[in-house]
């Protein structure tokens, strides 16, 4: 298979040498996730007590970092299973992106489980004595399903690219490199059999892929919809939690967009075109997920059941910032910015998706930790602190660690694959030429 | 005339004024805590017998308890002969043992008289409390005719080591359960001081079918707490184990549907997987077929 070499060079700028801008980032990075193994260790070696979760709030920022990293994962997967679906013409600069997105949250989500774990070593139990009952048991198998399941739609959309790094001759890379795009390329020669059977292959997982995004994220959910918690026992959890999920999603997909932009002077592929076209999609989103919202508070306030009024008012007090920030500002500017075409820049469009992706941070904690602040039984005669749930500098170096593990597997798969599809911007070409 | 040094009188002197300056802006304002004090008497089925006082105080309409505080108990026939002290715990509650080395002392009307009081402190004001008790002896018997169950009751007191019926009172009979005592019945002494009640037979008791029945007076004016207790088998043996076939969400078992909506659901994704990989071994397979001249 062959491609345009200059294409060719600007998507994969990376894969032959290494800039100093890369070591750099890399290396702070690096530094910032070796502080979050240094938290990890003092967690192992001390015990939760060095983290601020307590007897109430069993349940703190790890918590609210797997909800949101495996928001991100269903959001991915979502979107790039939509795009290629319904085989969206301006989709081949970003689909790459969300199926990157998709892959490497899911591999991180996971982990902030283990760091709330009290008992690590009795995790296998969760395999040895597993209970359909048990929404947990449910998270367990729907995890694993998706993540295997994603790693063959990433493969899928990588073969062809695989297969043109295989064949450029005058590619200036280390001997392994060449031998896994050979092994990884499968054999593949765009040969009509070849491309029929790939081609049938994403189409059914792109399909299912949005099936299990939109399950395994609502199974999430349900482990809180389940729970006879206040504020957490709602019928509508489910697909509110999906499409909270796409919102982060999607805001994290422009954000990817504009630094790959910058960093790999992609102006030419990723246009402002489709900034304003995933900005749309996030300003519709908005639109549903604040619906969504509105209706969850809507019906726990009028239903004025005792704990979920007690709960409503802590978050229209001890949390209001909070809250103002995740329900109205968060949902409220991006929809603003977006939808006035003289705001609609790149620049702009960037910022209303870095509100909405902290907004939706901001929300996932203001789920988690109030809720835990407000139990039915409350512990009496209990100092404050072991009420209130304040994050500790484990919990948080933890955090930033899970940050910086995502940009570094972005960056090192950088250094391996094309980050936008070199085979859907050929096709491009190729339609572009016939028309 | 005593002359002072005028290092040294400057210091007195700034004593002085420090002193009478600093009392009015810094002494806080005290409030005395006016103490609530309750004594009750409690008389067990093993004569086993003890005095309990309870400390608290009212807060915004709220009963805060007095722990850690000491509890003097006395008794005697002015019941001020010192028994004993004891410290409230967190409920505020404390009480003291009159274990049958005690010898009480009855006053002219034949009644034991405690008392029990707290001697205040800084914080708190001196409270006192005092009761009355005349001790009375409770029988309870039960018996069966047939598939009718009978509880009998006796109280008398005793004087000159005669038995004095006791008449015209309420004896409250209970069995235990998992968080307080369930009522099942009260008895109405006659002038001959007995009473009768007939039990019910759909009680659930232990796996045996035991039943703990307790009657008792309660917080009697002049007899104060006293019970008897009897573990009689009149209950109906409680089995807690559910049927082996039975599939519910807390069960062993998980409920079939939910077995077949995982398993549809499970076959259905990874039927689609494995079509994508079978896709993918088929792909590689045309390559080697390419090669092949």
């Amino acid at each position: 298979m062959e491609a345009n070499r200059k294409l060719l060079r600007d998507l994969t700028p990376e894969l032959e040498k290494t800039s100093t801008g890369w070591y750099i980032t890399f290396i702070v990075l690096l530094v910032f996730f070796l502080v979050g193994i240094y938290a990890l260790v003092q967690q192992i070696d001390k015990g939760h007590i060095v983290t601020g979760m307590r007897d109430n709030v069993v349940w703190g920022f790890y918590i609210v970092n797997f909800i949101f990293f495996m928001g991100l994962s269903y959001s991915g997967a979502l979107i790039s299973g939509v795009l290629h679906l319904f085989n969206t013409g301006w989709r081949r600069p970003v689909i790459r992106l969300a199926e990157l997105i998709t892959v490497i949250s899911l591999v991180i989500g996971p982990f902030f489980i283990f760091f709330c774990i009290g008992r690590l070593d009795r995790l296998y139990f969760l395999f040895t004595h597993p209970r359909i009952q048990s929404p947990i048991t449910w998270d367990v198998i729907a995890i694993s399903t998706d993540l295997i399941g994603c790693f063959i739609y990433l493969y899928l959309s990588f073969i062809e690219d695989f297969a043109i790094l295989r064949d450029y001759e005058d590619l200036n890379v280390a001997p392994w490199k060449r031998k896994l795009y050979k092994i990884l390329s499968l054999g593949y020669n765009g040969t009509p059999i070849q491309a029929r059977l790939l081609s049938r292959a994403r189409t059914i997982m792109s399909s299912m892929i949005i099936a299990i995004a939109i399950i395994v994220y609502s199974v999430l959910a349900w482990i809180f919809g389940v729970t006879l918690q206040p504020g957490w026992h709602s019928t509508i959890f489910g697909p509110y939690f999906v499409i909270a999920a796409v919102f982060s999603g999607t805001g994290l997909l422009i954000i990817l967009m504009w630094v790959f932009r910058k960093v790999y002077r992609l102006e030419e592929y990723i246009t402002k075109r489709h900034f304003v076209n995933v900005g749309v999609l996030l300003t519709i989103i908005a639109a549903f997920y604040g619906y969504f919202t509105f209706s969850d508070y809507l019906t726990k306030w009028y239903g004025s059941i005792k704990m979920d009024s007690i709960l409503i008012d802590k978050l229209f007090s001890e949390y209001y910032a909070l809250f103002i920030f995740a329900n109205y500002i968060g949902i409220l500017i991006p929809g603003i910015i977006i939808a006035l075409p003289r705001f609609r820049t790149i620049p702009n469009i960037t910022i209303a998706a870095v509100i909405a992706v902290l907004a939706l941070w901001v929300n996932r904690y203001i789920i988690v930790i109030p809720t835990l602040e407000t139990p039915f039984l409350p512990i009496q005669d209990v100092r404050d602190a072991w009420i209130k749930y304040s994050p500790t500098w484990i919990e948080w170096s933890l955090t930033l660690a899970g940050v910086s593990i995502f940009i570094m597997l972005f960056m090192l798969i950088s250094k391996i694959a094309p980050i936008i599809s070199i085979s859907e911007m050929q096709e491009k070409d190729k339609e572009e030429i016939l028309k | 005339m005593l002359i002072m040094k005028p290092g040294i009188s400057i210091y007195f002197i700034s004593y002085l004024l420090i002193s009478i300056v600093s009392d009015p802006l810094f002494s806080q304002d005290k409030t005395i805590i006016s103490p609530y004090i309750s004594l009750q008497y409690f008389k067990n089925s093993d004569d086993h017998r003890y005095l309990q006082t309870t400390l608290t105080y009212s807060l915004n309409r709220m009963e805060i308890p007095l722990s850690g505080t000491e509890i003097s108990f006395y008794s005697g026939p002015a019941g001020k002969d010192l028994l004993g002290t004891a410290l409230t715990n967190e409920k505020g509650i404390a009480a003291f043992d009159l274990s049958e080395s005690i010898s009480l002392t009855k006053n002219s009307d034949g009644l034991w008289v405690f008392s029990s009081d707290f001697a205040g402190n800084d914080t708190i004001e001196t409270v006192r409390s005092e009761i009355s008790i005349r001790d009375v002896k409770l029988e309870m018997i039960l018996s069966q005719v047939d598939t009718i169950r009978t509880i009998s009751l006796k109280a008398f007191t005793s004087r000159n080591s005669k038995e004095i019926p006791v008449s015209e009172e309420v004896i409250m009979i209970y069995i235990p359960r998992m968080f307080s005592l369930l009522p099942v019945g009260e008895a109405y002494l006659d002038e001959n001081g007995t009473a009768s009640l007939e039990f019910p037979s759909d009680l659930p008791g232990d796996s045996e079918g035991n039943l703990t029945i307790i009657s008792k007076f309660e917080e009697h004016p002049a007899f104060g707490n006293v019970e008897v207790k009897v573990v009689k088998n009149w209950g109906l043996p409680a089995s807690n184990s559910a049927p082996v076939a039975h599939r519910a969400l807390w069960t062993k078992t998980a409920p079939r549907w939910m077995i077949i909506t995982l398993s549809v659901l499970l076959t259905g994704v990874w039927g689609h997987y494995l079509f994508a990989i079978i896709s993918l071994i088929r792909i590689k397979r045309e390559s080697k077929k390419q090669k092949k001249p």
